[in-house]
Formats: C-alpha cells, sequence, structure tokens
C-alpha cells in the first residue's frame, strides 16, 4: 500500500529522518510514536510530499511518488490532517468540507454553476455526520472550539475519499475525555472506510489500545516497529522511550 | 444547509436596479446626478474587480490600475484609429487585457504578499512610463485627444448623454452580476480557500498558482470595462488613467465600503465620489477634509461602511449565541 | 531615444563626471529617505506609506528655519530633529493603533496623514513653489572636475550622506542601542520582557525614520523647489528602492538608491522620456529574477 524504503532528510546538516524502511499494509492501522523531534513530523511531510527526502523512495500502490506535486500524490489517494488545525477560518464547516470535496470532484475550477454543487453538498453532509459535526454545519471555522477544529481538520482529508489517511496527533491539545472521544471517531471511521490509516500519538493509552501495528522512532531512525505486545516488551524501546511505568502493564 | 445564492434572485435583483436607475434621471433631471453615475459606474466596476483580487483571492495588488487605464487606452485607440462598431472595440479591448494580464500575472502570481504588491506596482508603473513614451501612439503625457468617435449602433448613439447614461448602467449592473457569479460558483469558493490557507489548498490538490492567475486576469478583464467607460466620459484617454494613484484609489475605495461584502466596494464608490463633490464644494481645503475623513474610517470605524452595517444587522437580528471572544465577523 | 548623445556622454569625462555626481546625488537623498522607511519596516513591520511626507516637512522646516536663523548647519539639525519629533507623536498616536492590523489598514492611516500633511502645509507655508536658495557658504565657485562641473554643495551632500548612512550601520551593527533595536525587530515579546519599554523603543524607531526623511528633506531643499506635493514622487520612488534593495536592509538600501540615481541620471540623457521608465524597467527585472530584492531575505 504505502512504504517508505530507505528515505533520509537532513536540514541544515541535522538528520531529521536517517535510512526508514516501513512497509504500512492495505487496510492497517498503525501508530508512530516516539520522543519529540524523534522526527515524527517529518516522516510524514516526507511520506505525503510535503517535503522530498534527500534519498530513499516512498512507494504509494506501487509508484514511487517521490517528487510528484502535492495535487498529484492527494489524486492518487492519500490525504493528511495537521497537528496543528490546519483549516480556512472564513468558511463555514460545512462551506469549507464542499470546497474541499469540490476539489476531490475535480470541480474546484468550474464557474458556470453556483457553490455548493449539490453533489458535492451532498458529500460534505456525509463527512459530517461521519464525524458528528452535522449541527455545526453552518458555524464559521475560526468560531469552532478547538476540539471541532481538529475534527473539521481530518474531516477536510476525508472528504478527498482516501485510501491512504495520515493523521498527524489527533489529539493534541485535548482533555482526556475529549481525546477518548476523537480517537473513537477516528477508530470508527477506520473500521466503516477500511483506508489505510497511520497516526502519530503521545498518549500511550491511546496508542496501546487502539493500533494494530506500532512504529518507534528516535532520533531519525527507526527503533522498532511490531504489535502492541512486542512493542511494549522491547527493551529498546522501553529504554529509549516507555520506561517501565506501571500503567503500561495491562 | 447552505444553498447556493440563487441566480435568479441576483437576475432579478439587477433588473429592479437598472429599472430604477432609468427612472431616476427622468424623475430628477440633472447633468451632475447623471455625470456622477456614469463616474460612478467606471470606478465601482474597477473596484469591484480589485475586490476580487483582494477581498476574495487575498492578493493584495498596488498595480491594478495598469488594467483599468490599458481600458481606456484600447478602446480609445482602437475608435480613433480604426472607427470600427463600438462592441468590437469593446470586445478586442476586453480580450487585449486578458492577454496582458496573462503575461503580467504569469510572472507575479509566483510572488507572495507585500512583494505581489510590489510587483505588481512596478508593471503598472512600467506601462505607465511607456505610455508617456510612445508619443506618437498615445499622445504622451497629453493622452489621446480630439475625441473619440461614436458611430451609432443598434440604434444606441452614445454621443447622447442620456444614451451613455443608460449603457453605463448598463454594464455596471451586468458586470457586477457577471463578477457576483463567478464569485458565488465553485470557483470563488476556491479562491476563498486558497485566500484563507493556501497551503492546505495545495494539500486538498488545489492548483493553487491557476487559480490565482484567472482570478488575475478576470479582475483585469473587468477593470479594462471600468476604463472603456471612463474612455467614453471623457471622451479620451489620459496617462493619469494607468498612473498608481488609481490604483490606490481603488484600495481605498474598498476599504471605505468594505472588503468584506460583495457590494462593498460599490459603496465605497459612492462615498468617495461624494465626499469629492462635498468637500470640494464647501472648502478649499480638500486634503485636510478627505484625510480626516479617511483617519476616522481608519481608527475610528475600523472597517468599511458596509461591512459595518452588515455586522449590526447580524448582531441585532442573530439569537444570542456564541459570543466567544474569537467570533470574527462572517465574509461573503 | 537619444543613444548618440549617450554615447557621446559617455565617451566624455566631464559628462560622465558631471552625470555620475547628479545621479550620485539623487541616489544619496534616496538613500537617506529609503533607510528611514526601511528602518521603520525592519523593525516594526509597517510600511510608512507617509515617509515622503516626512521628507517633505524636512525640506519645509529647513525653509522656515533657515530664513529665521541664516545657519545652513543649524538649519539641517534643527530641521532633522523636528521631523523626528513629528515622527514620534506621529507613531504614539496614530501608527500604534494599527501594529499588526491589515497592512492596508495602515497604509489608509498613512494615506490620511499624507492629504493632511500637504495641506497643513500649504495653509502654513503657502501652495506655490518655493525655494530656499543657496546658502552662503555654499556660494563659491564650482569645482572642476575632469572638465565637469562639480557644485561645492554636491560633495557637501555626498560627504554628510556617506557619514550619516555610516554612522547608522554603526549605531545597528555595533551600539548596544542597535542590538535592542535588532532585537526587538526578531522578537518584541522577548525584549519586553527583559524590562526594555517597547513603545518608547518603537516610538524612537520611528521618529529616527522620519528623521533622516527630514534630514534629507533639509539636505535636498537649497537644491530642489519646495512644493506640497513633493512627498509624493519621493514616496514612490522610495518604495522602488526598497523593492530592489529589499525590505529591512540597509546596504541594500543603498546599492539600490545608487544605482536608481546613476539610472536616472544617464538615462535622462539617452533616453529623455523614458527615464523614469528604465527605473520601473530595471525594478521589473530585478523583481521577477529575485522577487525579495537585491538584499532582501527569502520569506520562508
Amino acid at each position: 500500500m504505502l512504504s517508505v524504503e530507505g528515505i533520509c532528510k537532513s536540514f541544515g546538516g541535522v538528520a531529521a529522518i536517517s535510512d526508514v524502511t516501513l512497509e504500512f499494509k492495505t487496510g492497517s492501522l498503525t501508530a508512530i510514536i516516539g520522543p519529540n523531534g524523534a522526527g515524527k513530523t517529518t516522516f510524514f511531510n516526507l511520506a505525503s510530499g510535503a517535503v522530498r527526502p534527500d534519498s530513499g523512495r516512498v512507494i504509494l500502490f506501487g509508484e514511487n511518488i517521490v517528487g510528484l506535486s502535492r495535487m498529484e500524490i492527494v489524486r492518487r489517494g492519500l490525504a493528511r490532517a495537521f497537528q496543528v488545525a490546519n483549516i480556512f477560518p472564513s468558511l463555514t464547516v460545512e462551506g469549507a468540507l464542499v470546497a474541499a470535496v469540490q476539489v476531490h470532484a475535480r470541480k474546484a475550477e468550474t464557474i458556470c454553476r453556483r457553490f455548493p454543487l449539490k453533489e458535492c453538498r451532498d458529500r460534505a453532509f456525509a463527512v459530517m455526520e461521519m464525524l458528528g459535526l452535522e449541527d455545526k454545519a453552518a458555524t464559521l471555522s475560526a468560531n469552532l472550539s478547538h476540539g471541532d477544529q481538529k475534527l473539521l481538520d481530518v474531516g477536510l482529508a476525508l472528504a478527498l475519499e482516501p485510501r491512504v489517511l495520515l493523521l498527524d496527533e489527533p489529539t493534541a491539545g485535548m482533555g482526556p475525555e475529549e481525546r477518548w472521544q476523537m480517537i473513537q471517531k477516528v477508530h470508527e471511521l477506520w473500521e466503516r472506510q477500511k483506508f489505510t490509516l497511520i497516526f502519530i500519538e503521545h498518549d500511550m493509552d491511546i496508542v496501546f489500545k487502539i493500533a494494530n501495528t506500532i512504529c518507534v522512532l528516535s532520533y531519525g531512525k527507526l527503533l522498532a516497529e511490531g504489535t502492541p505486545a512486542e512493542i511494549r516488551g522491547d527493551p529498546q524501546v522501553i529504554a529509549a522511550y516507555l520506561g517501565t511505568s506501571p500503567e503500561i502493564e495491562r | 444547509m447552505m444553498r447556493p445564492r440563487s441566480l435568479a434572485f441576483d437576475l432579478a435583483l439587477g433588473i429592479m436596479v437598472l429599472a430604477a436607475l432609468t427612472i431616476i434621471p427622468i424623475v430628477f433631471p440633472s447633468k451632475a446626478l447623471v455625470d456622477f453615475v456614469i463616474r460612478g459606474a467606471a470606478l465601482a466596476l474597477f473596484a469591484t474587480s480589485l475586490n476580487l483580487l483582494i477581498g476574495y483571492g487575498g492578493m493584495v495588488s498596488f498595480g491594478h490600475g495598469m488594467f483599468f487605464g490599458l481600458g481606456t487606452y484600447s478602446f480609445g485607440l482602437l475608435m480613433q484609429r480604426t472607427g470600427m462598431p463600438i462592441p468590437a472595440a469593446f470586445a478586442i479591448t476586453l480580450i487585449v487585457s486578458a492577454l496582458v494580464a496573462l503575461s503580467v500575472g504569469l510572472v507575479c502570481i509566483h510572488v507572495k504578499e507585500i512583494y505581489f504588491a510590489f510587483i505588481t506596482l512596478a508593471f503598472q508603473m512600467l506601462l505607465y512610463s511607456l505610455i508617456i513614451l510612445w508619443v506618437p501612439l498615445t499622445g504622451g503625457d497629453q493622452g489621446l485627444t480630439g475625441g473619440i468617435p461614436r458611430p451609432p449602433f443598434l440604434g444606441i448613439n452614445l454621443a447622447n448623454q442620456g444614451h451613455l447614461y443608460l449603457a453605463s448602467c448598463t454594464l455596471l449592473v451586468s458586470g457586477l452580476m457577471l463578477m457576483r457569479h463567478i464569485v458565488e460558483s465553485p470557483f470563488g469558493y476556491t479562491l476563498r480557500v486558497v485566500r484563507d490557507n493556501a497551503t492546505r489548498a495545495g494539500f486538498l490538490g488545489v492548483k493553487v498558482l491557476r487559480v490565482r492567475l484567472l482570478a488575475f486576469v478576470l479582475a483585469g478583464v473587468f477593470a479594462a470595462a471600468g476604463g472603456v467607460i471612463m474612455s467614453l466620459f471623457v471622451s479620451g484617454a489620459y496617462p493619469e488613467f494607468a498612473y498608481w494613484t488609481v490604483s490606490g484609489e481603488g484600495i481605498f475605495i474598498i476599504m471605505l465600503g468594505g472588503l468584506n461584502t460583495f457590494l462593498g466596494p460599490t459603496v465605497g464608490t459612492v462615498i468617495l465620489l461624494l465626499l469629492n463633490d462635498v468637500v470640494t464644494r464647501f472648502t478649499e481645503y480638500y486634503g485636510l477634509a478627505l484625510g480626516t475623513v479617511i483617519l476616522l474610517f481608519a481608527l475610528g470605524l475600523r472597517r468599511g461602511l458596509l461591512d459595518l452595517l452588515i455586522e449590526l444587522w447580524r448582531r441585532l437580528t442573530a439569537p444570542s449565541g456564541k459570543t466567544r471572544s474569537r467570533v470574527r465577523p462572517a465574509r461573503r | 531615444m537619444d543613444l548618440a548623445a549617450l554615447a557621446n556622454c559617455l565617451a566624455s569625462p566631464s559628462c560622465v563626471v558631471t552625470q555620475t555626481v547628479g545621479g550620485l546625488i539623487i541616489g544619496m537623498l534616496l538613500f537617506l529617505v529609503t533607510a528611514g522607511l526601511t528602518l521603520i519596516f525592519g523593525v516594526l513591520k509597517v510600511i510608512n506609506f507617509a515617509h515622503g511626507s516626512f521628507y517633505m516637512l524636512g525640506a519645509y522646516f529647513a525653509l522656515t528655519i533657515f530664513k529665521l536663523s541664516g545657519s545652513y548647519l543649524l538649519t539641517v539639525i534643527g530641521a532633522a530633529l523636528a521631523t523626528g519629533a513629528v515622527g514620534f507623536i506621529f507613531e504614539r498616536l496614530f501608527i500604534s493603533r494599527v501594529y499588526g492590523r491589515n497592512v492596508l489598514m495602515q497604509l489608509l492611516v498613512c494615506y490620511g496623514f499624507i492629504l493632511i500633511f500637504d495641506d497643513v502645509v500649504k495653509i502654513i507655508w503657502g501652495p506655490e513653489f518655493k525655494s530656499m536658495g543657496m546658502p552662503a557658504m555654499f556660494q563659491v565657485p564650482p569645482l572642476f572636475i575632469a572638465g565637469g562641473v562639480v557644485p561645492p554643495f554636491y560633495l557637501f551632500l555626498l560627504g554628510i550622506t556617506l557619514m550619516i548612512g555610516f554612522a547608522l550601520w554603526l549605531v545597528i551593527e555595533k551600539t548596544r542601542i542597535g542590538k535592542t533595536v535588532r532585537a526587538a525587530a526578531y522578537n518584541p515579546g522577548m525584549v519586553s520582557a527583559l524590562g526594555v519599554n517597547t513603545d518608547i523603543l518603537y516610538g524612537v524607531v520611528f521618529a529616527l525614520g522620519g528623521l533622516l526623511a527630514g534630514f534629507a528633506g533639509a539636505l535636498a531643499a537649497p537644491v530642489r523647489s519646495l512644493t506640497p506635493g513633493m512627498g509624493f514622487s519621493v514616496l514612490i520612488e522610495s518604495f522602488i528602492v526598497t523593492a530592489i534593495g529589499g525590505i529591512g536592509s540597509i546596504a541594500g538600501a543603498f546599492a539600490a538608491a545608487v544605482a536608481i540615481g546613476l539610472i536616472r541620471s544617464f538615462g535622462s540623457v539617452g533616453f529623455p522620456l523614458f527615464a523614469e521608465g528604465l527605473m520601473y524597467l530595471f525594478m521589473v527585472i530585478i523583481l521577477v529574477t529575485k522577487p525579495t530584492g537585491l538584499f532582501g531575505k527569502e520569506i520562508a
């Protein structure tokens, strides 16, 4: 589905990602964890084509996507959401989602008809329902609560009907209860839509509860990869990141 | 549930406005009023086209006046040199503007923010300098003198002030309706998306550069239409129409009327023209008076008039709901 | 287009000297004005669209002070300080209210003031063209360098501008005040947290910008005619210089100003109707190849 082979990226002499090779199988649910500065967001940037790797390949559905424009990568079914909600402040929730859907439907530059196009509006509503944002459809994106803005951010990515979805810290900035709600929604979405989901997360409870596979990055290198049980017991991971806190032992 | 802003409603509104504009000078015959509306039509088209870039596209151009000037000179030259039918000259003027906008735009859209403002200004002043230089063609700093021939077409004689008035109103209303349609089309919302967050727009798959270029060209065409009206009004074309102060005036108009609403620039045009007329009648210190009014807007009202009125309207009619400190005024 | 005249001029040392000196004068005055503009933008992130008005005020202040005192030295210093004071007040009362706002709002405030300043000058000094005349100490025969005519006042102007430019660079790069100003440009919050009164700092920076423009006006007064609209053309030219040199860069302002001055000077020989056009053409070429200007920093 999506795999990276030997990708490297340095910024000004500092290696943010060194020789990482990973494979994400179709329909998998993978969490990327690691201490701050491990290169997780850089990894996402490389995988989604936002940043070009110095070396290595990024294979999406059998095709090397290194060097392709963001638009071309999106057209191939890869979408991402952002750590800090990256939205369109002056549009309503509905407006923003319809706008996203119409880009996907290749109708973004239509001038002859009026916005919103019916078919796009229907799809946007479906996305809103998936995320539970229907009753906020007419709210201005800038006026949403932080949690709802994050949901909208995910919604914008979902509007593109992705087959691979990258979520960068979907629960960042939320209180504990909100976090579970968010991650449950994400999990439901994954079960229903059956896309390949990769997310970055810091909350270990969440990670160990829902991820099928966990990848641990540290100092730009892949430290370990495996099921939650394997990762929990991996001495290197424990030493570098998890520690031996009893809460982890479930 | 968002409904498309109705095309039928806009059409009806446009026709009503046109009807009203037609009747007014019959009820209140006044040369000053007729002149006011014709000038207003030219400037309102120009300012609304600039708002396409600034308000809807987030592209602050300091050089938009180049298309207004280009409109006046293209039309003026075509009529003086070839005597072709006016509709043909009009169409060719628009095409010429589109081509120039395309070429200039191709260079400028890669540049961001304040640098976009600088480079558009540079291109405008270059055009201005060329106009001044090319005396045999443009008359240099004298401009196109000798008047513009107005061969009647379809029974319309633009040498007749009444006909000119009606034609300007029609152009104004149709131009505004067309721009309104563009702004309410899927493209218009893609443009807003690029304005709000060009990076995320890219991540959604929007061709940001293409969207910006298209907006730039469309804006240039409508600005040229305004220029044609002005050229007919003054019966010529003068270098001032291509000078950077035209761009400044356009920005000024938008700020006075409001850049968050479609009709803001039109309201701003009316305010500016009224101010011009009123102030010059009462005092010779035009600058002092106008400057003070500007400061009142900028420091006091802090937004354009129409934006303010709409915001007040919303506050009065909205249910007391979200009163977060982060509430932003909605944009249309 | 008179390329023959240009070629002749370039071949003749006297013409080269005359035109170069003339171009440098234009350039130096522009540099002073632009240095102020770019300083204000670099630290306060505000484009002072009213900057041309400070140049105009400097010239008019110089006119009056010279008439009252007869001493050119006093005139220049007095005019500069007076303009600086106006700048300080302008910033504290008006500009400070539009920090962080839309650049168009800032433009609007400045535009309002351009109109007001122009009329105030018209009221106080009258709308007619005025001239200050050459101060007595410079009413000496011109120097002849390689056959070219060089009025001593020009040399004085060149010298003093270079000194000011150097002093400015020295203050900004080498002194503590300069460091504080530079720090405030990068991180005003931190500078404020370190106990510096950023409000006063901003006022001072703006005043300094105005002072430089006022200086330029006072220096230009003997050789230019004074009129209430004189700020306008200086404004657009200093914009061009800023755009070409790079926003926030004083070295860039210097290079661009000198380039523009020489282009204007030699350009008017070879392309009498297109001298200004050459300037804009140059601007277009530079901006197309490097949108942030010669010495400008790339935006992320």
